[in-house]
């Protein structure tokens, strides 16, 4: 569905990404881990849109597509939720969730650009509901009033909203759980799950090895800008991922 | 890559037990976050009760809440210019400068018989146009407020050059009296023109997604550009709505005073400016509602309406004004403390992979 050939992402004399082949399927969960600086976040914004590579392709179900936004990746069906989550403090939980994808009032009033508030809060709550999150209190407040795991639970509710509206068959999530608790991580995987099982190619970039175990269907290991292996959780062995992560392990045959 | 101290940022869980100390029910926070709601109504009625009591009995009259209307229209109406920009996320100093080349440039054309709706709209459009070329100058990379500085610099001299650095007057078959002298129903015109102003700034603002998005861009803009708003339009707004507000307030003081002067009036850009800071629209974009900024013109009017009638010189007055703007800001510190924003969280964690 998704599909990487050959990029190359270069910093100046920094090569952050070399000739990085990478594939998502429909409902397939895909983990990217590396270590720091392994490429894994640069990978995942040129998938988004949110940098252009120096070299390379992208196609998506077998059409070459140019990402020269965010916005065009989004037209072809790839939506993410960053490690930062780029949300809005000032603004209310209702208008993060639903901000680019305000629902408008209808004709003649919604040709002037009117916004159906009752239906931004209703479609928030519905989405925080679906999340399994009932304890964020008024889709009213501002985010900046929301402890860590709240706002995640936002960004995830937008990126939800958008698989919804967009038809998006892609979703990207980085680091979906690197600030959360326990009880909260486990929401995060069901909606992975969820998600995977609805049809949509998951890619979770991430240090938490036991959720790649748990959720992932393939795990991607990246190691100073390179692809060192691309396993199915099944035959994967965690001992394996961690020495291709370090590096201490070689990389699989035909790779790097 | 994500380190472990960029995560630090976000901490805790979904559960209101874990929700920042901000949060607990306290009544510092519920009192800052009042002052911030309604601080600046609650201070302009406190001075309206203050100098009815003071200022002798001239002040809490119908005529004298004419003049204080009538007063702080012009402030109201470059408030709005800069709150509309600043609300995008760019302070827009130019505007005095938009407003002195639209004052002159109107007053030219009705001086040339250009019928009177022309030369206005005429007017207006060359704000946009200053609005546009701010935008394309910030969009390149400029420092917004380097750029403005500069702009209202070279438009006090386009506007100089425009009049022969006269004062154009307005004769008596081109004059704007309908927008600056007469009164309808008793209340000054310029009053309509804000009311106009501010109840079209305030359905956009709040109404439709193009207000919400100018709002989200002046929060948070790499954000709300990661997430597909097109965030360069939305500030590109904000330059324009500027803009345009500055050359409606150009036209409305060549019309109360029957002469354009090519001359920037940089004092009633610090008027202004101190209305919005006294609305709590953030400086750096993204908080504060508009019609505050109508009770922050209405404050510094009231102020000086209350000294004089009092007897006191006007020099009293412009020394509360400044004293309002650096407590305005100093309040807006506080109450930010008290409610525990960390005004900087979501950008700290930005990185490149």
């Amino acid at each position: 569905m998704l599909a990487l050939t050959g990029i190359d992402v270069h910093f100046g004399a920094v090569r952050a990404l070399s000739q990085v082949d990478f594939l998502l399927n429909a409902g397939e969960v895909v983990a990217l881990v590396g270590d720091n600086g392994a490429g894994k976040s640069t990978l995942l914004s040129v998938m988004a849109g949110a940098r252009r590579p120096t070299g390379g392709h992208i196609s998506v179900d077998g059409t070459r597509h140019d990402f020269h936004g965010p916005r065009d990746a989004a037209a072809a069906g790839v939506q993410i939720v960053y490690q930062d989550l780029a949300l809005v403090d000032a603004a209310d939980i209702a208008t993060n969730i639903t901000l680019g994808r305000e629902p408008r009032r209808r004709a003649p009033a919604g040709w002037l650009g009117l916004v159906d508030k009752k239906a931004m809060r209703r479609v928030a709550r519905e989405q925080l509901a679906a999340l399994e999150v009932s304890n964020v209190g008024a889709v009213t407040q501002p985010v900046e009033m929301l402890s860590g795991g709240q706002r995640q639970a936002v960004a995830l509710a937008r990126a939800a909203i958008r698989l919804g509206t967009d038809n998006a068959r892609m979703l990207l999530l980085d680091e979906p759980t690197a600030a959360l608790g326990y009880q909260q991580s486990r929401q995060v995987e069901r909606f992975i799950v969820r998600t995977a099982a609805s049809g949509v190619g998951v890619v979770i970039v991430t240090h938490d090895l036991p959720l790649c175990f748990e959720v992932a269907n393939r795990i991607v290991v990246l190691n100073r800008g390179r692809k060192v292996a691309d396993v199915e959780r099944a035959a994967a062995d965690v001992d394996h991922v961690v020495g291709w992560i370090t590096g201490s392990r070689e990389p699989q045959a035909g790779l790097a | 890559m994500g380190s472990p101290a960029e995560h630090a940022t976000v901490g805790g869980d979904l559960t209101p037990a874990a929700a920042p100390p901000s949060r607990a029910a306290g009544w510092a926070p519920r009192l800052a976050a009042g002052v911030r709601a309604r601080g600046v109504v609650v201070i302009w009625l406190a001075l309206v009760a203050f100098f009815s009591a003071w200022a002798g009995p001239a002040f809490f009259t119908l005529n004298n809440a004419r003049l204080v209307a009538d007063a702080s229209a012009t402030t109201a109406i470059f408030g709005a210019a800069l709150g509309l920009c600043a609300l995008a996320g760019a302070l827009d100093l130019s505007v005095p400068g938009t407003a002195a080349v639209a004052g002159v440039v109107c007053a030219k054309l009705l001086a040339d018989q250009v019928p009177t709706a022309l030369a206005v709209f005429a007017a207006i459009g060359v704000g946009v146009v200053i609005g546009l070329v701010n935008a394309a100058a910030v969009e390149l990379g400029l420092n917004p407020l380097a750029t403005t500085i500069g702009m209202l610099t070279a438009l006090s001299g386009i506007a100089a050059l425009m009049s022969g650095n006269q004062p154009v007057l307005l004769s008596a078959a081109g004059n704007l009296n309908w927008l600056g002298n007469n009164h309808y129903l008793t209340i000054p015109a310029p009053v309509f023109v804000v009311a106009v102003i501010y109840v079209l700034g305030w359905l956009l603002l709040t109404k439709t997604y193009i207000g919400i998005r100018l709002l989200a861009v002046g929060g948070n803009a790499d954000g709300a550009r990661r997430i597909g708003v097109r965030a360069p339009a939305y500030r590109v707004l904000g330059f324009v709505l500027s803009g345009a507000c500055a050359a409606i307030g150009g036209i409305v003081v060549a019309a109360v005073l029957s002469q354009a002067s090519p001359t920037p009036d940089t004092n009633e850009l610090f008027q202004a400016l101190t209305a919005v800071a006294l609305s709590g629209i953030a400086l750096s974009g993204g908080r504060g509602s508009l019609p505050r900024v109508l009770f922050g013109a209405l404050i510094i009017a009231t102020l000086n309406s209350g000294l004089i009638i009092h007897g006191m010189a006007p020099a009293w007055a412009t020394l509360a004004t400044g004293i309002l703007l650096v407590g305005a800001l100093a309040i807006d510190q506080g109450t930010a403390k008290m409610l525990g924003f960390v005004r900087f969280r979501g950008t700290s964690s930005r990185r490149s992979g």
